[in-house]
């Protein structure tokens, strides 16, 4: 068993019930090919980079699995079937999944720096 | 003869080397998810910054850019501002 995460995109129109069914339908897909789903992330609707399938916006979900090779051809080949989903994703996750401890960007470092940075000015003056 | 210890030639103190964000900080991760991070290795056309300017060294720059390219796949960064939805 390897551990994948896949994020895809479903069509931003879809909402409430259709889109719980989407996602209750991929989800089975998975399962009933013997993977365990680790995680499931729902970003919501967010703006795209750029216009997909003539899509300006998209539902973004990520989800995480444990499951062999195999099962990812099936799984692909039922999203690209599927006119519900735009886009998607499947990364491979040589480190397995990692811990869900908050991820540091870039800002936050920069502000803790500048803070460390005039901590210690004020203790050499 | 009292040589003048002058400063580095001006040239020189024009470069600032900033070095390695992510070396200097291990804990960061670089993610393709995590764009808000990668949006500082992007121009404003998009493009990937390189290294001699982004100061990054060759590992981390390397994973940079792997990450920015997935997260071209999927949407999350342009790949070109020509192409960007408004």
């Amino acid at each position: 068993m390897r551990t994948y995460e896949t994020i895809f995109i479903v069509r931003p129109d879809l909402v409430g019930d259709e889109y719980a069914a989407v996602l209750e339908k991929f989800k089975g897909v998975l399962t009933a090919q013997g993977a365990v789903i680790l995680k499931v992330d729902e970003w919501g609707t967010r703006k795209l980079a750029y216009q997909v399938k003539k899509q300006g916006r998209g539902t973004y979900v990520l989800v995480a699995y444990e499951a062999e090779p195999k099962v990812i051809a099936e799984f692909e080949r039922r999203m690209r079937i599927d006119e519900a989903i735009i886009k998607f994703l499947t990364v491979h996750l040589e480190k397995g999944l990692p811990a869900p401890a908050p991820v540091k960007t870039l800002d936050d470092v920069t502000a803790e720096a500048e803070e460390a940075g005039e901590v210690e000015e004020t203790e050499e003056a | 003869m009292a040589i003048d210890k002058k400063p580095a030639s001006p040239r020189r103190r024009f470069s600032r080397r900033k070095g390695c964000r992510y070396c200097a900080e291990p804990s960061m991760v670089i993610d393709y998810k995590e764009i808000r991070s990668l949006r500082y290795f992007i121009s404003e056309r998009g493009k990937i910054v390189p290294r001699r300017i982004s100061g990054n060294c060759a590992e981390h720059q390397r994973k940079v850019t792997e990450a920015i390219k997935l997260a071209r796949n999927i949407a999350l960064l342009p790949f070109t501002s020509a192409h960007s939805n408004d």
